[in-house]
């Protein structure tokens, strides 16, 4: 089973690998909030910005490839958000923009989440100061992402083992279903979870 | 001398109605290795959760648990807790962090140990487990033998006097059940084992406690017990084969 689609290069040897997760997350927020304020009359900051995430990624040695399939598949969520904009005068111009300022914010992301391992990034921002509840919760959502995607996996599975004729309304009713089950299945495991961390001490 | 664990007349109801024990009572004495088995369904990792004080509802409830002579309680819980080291059915449930050294390092930090004695437990426990150097790995990556290691060497770092073990043996190999029962073999303290593997039991443990539908229906020692064919058929166990090797009659 794979368990690495969220950040199946974090763990490569590279010099942005070995760069300090420190320097790498705040290079990144830095990044993603210049761009986010940057105004529509400065668009080719947004390409100096993009050229310099492409070195970035050559530099770092995770295949192009994964990081494009990576940016698209967050793509629909961009353009919906971009979509907005059309509806106003001057509508494309701003449309391209936006569409550009957060593929340029997925990137830096993506490249974040592939170049640093997400145990190094909570412990930067442990030493931050963050809210321990909310560190905390940041990697039991991170332990718990691959047990649940393995849970949907193995409910899916059971359920194609004995789907025999497939019916399109009959695959939404059991979609449905898996959803709810996976819903009350987290829920039950939370609890066993939270038992597990008092049994250790936790208060 | 106060035995390890003390249960008298214990009874719990779950919400949903299910009455999980009826009245079960007996002891562990320091440094004894007891078996506890009995068919699905008996009440075996309800009580287990007893030990631990996991059941809030339960202190309303009759029966008292008194573990190392403290009565569990909701105001003995850390006592109680540091006392009793349970490791847990299902791996994941207990490996929740992102690393092996945070996972391991837990339960020492609750403690509130300096960072240097936590490091140091986390290496002895993961030695002790068998799975040295694992410290970096993410617990997604291991297999299911190794995350059984893993939650065992998180149980031993909080260095436990008594340790409860829910189907320790469940879905691993041969060669993993072997390694695990050395393993506890090696670990010298008060032991109790809930489980389905008799083999396990003859091996580890001295004395069995059966039970069923919330019951202790029968203890003694391993062998007299798990000998006896009609009470093992009777509560969907079984007389195991290795009983054979050791009673040739």
């Amino acid at each position: 089973m794979r368990h690495d689609f969220l950040d199946r290069y974090s763990r490569l040897d590279s010099p942005i690998h070995r760069a300090s997760a420190a320097v790498k997350l705040v290079v990144a927020l830095a990044l993603v909030v210049a761009v986010v304020l940057l105004p529509a009359s400065r668009p080719m900051f947004l390409v100096a910005v993009a050229v310099v995430l492409v070195a970035v990624a050559v530099l770092s040695r995770v295949p192009w490839r994964f990081l494009v399939v990576r940016v698209l598949l967050l793509e629909p969520f961009v353009l919906g958000v971009a979509m907005l904009a059309l509806f106003q005068s001057g509508g494309w111009r701003m449309f391209l923009f936006l569409v550009g300022k957060c593929t340029v914010c997925l990137m830096v992301m993506v490249l974040l989440s592939n170049t640093t391992p997400f145990s190094d990034l909570l412990r930067v921002l442990k030493r931050w100061r963050m809210p321990a509840l909310l560190v905390t919760t940041l990697s039991l959502m991170y332990r718990y992402v691959f047990v649940l995607v393995d849970e949907a996996q193995r409910m899916g599975r059971a359920r194609t083992s004995r789907t025999f004729t497939p019916r399109r309304s009959r695959a939404w009713r059991t979609i449905a279903t898996v959803v709810s089950q996976l819903f009350i299945r987290s829920s039950e495991r939370a609890e066993r979870i939270y038992a597990a961390m008092c049994a250790r001490g936790w208060r | 001398m106060t035995a390890a664990v003390e249960v008298r007349d214990l009874h719990f109801r779950y919400g949903d109605g299910t009455h999980a024990l009826r009245g079960v009572g007996f002891s562990v004495a320091e440094g004894e290795s007891v078996g506890l088995i009995g068919p699905n369904g008996a009440g075996k990792s309800t009580l287990l959760l007893h030990l631990n004080g996991l059941l809030p509802e339960a202190w309303r409830g009759e029966g008292s648990v008194r573990v190392g002579g403290v009565q569990v309680g909701p105001d003995t819980l850390h006592e109680v807790r540091r006392k009793v080291g349970l490791l847990f059915q299902d791996p994941n449930d207990q490996l929740f962090c992102p690393t092996v050294f945070e996972d391991v390092a837990f339960g020492p930090q609750q403690l509130g140990l300096p960072e240097a004695a936590v490091r140091e437990r986390v290496a002895r426990a993961l030695a002790e487990a068998g799975t040295p150097g694992f410290e970096a790995r993410a617990p997604h990556h291991l297999s299911v033998g190794e995350k059984r290691r893993v939650c065992l060497a998180g149980v031993l770092a909080c260095d436990p006097s008594i340790l409860v073990l829910d189907e320790p043996s469940s879905s691993l190999d041969p060669r993993g059940r072997r390694e695990l029962k050395e393993l506890l073999r090696q670990i010298a303290i008060t032991k109790l084992i809930a489980t389905h593997d008799l083999e396990l039991v003859v091996e580890l443990c001295s004395r069995v406690i059966v039970l069923d539908e919330g019951a202790v229906v029968a203890q003694g020692p391993t062998v007299e017990v798990l000998a006896d064919e009609d009470l093992m058929l009777r509560h969907n166990l079984e007389r195991p084969h290795i009983l054979r090797h050791l009673h040739p009659h």
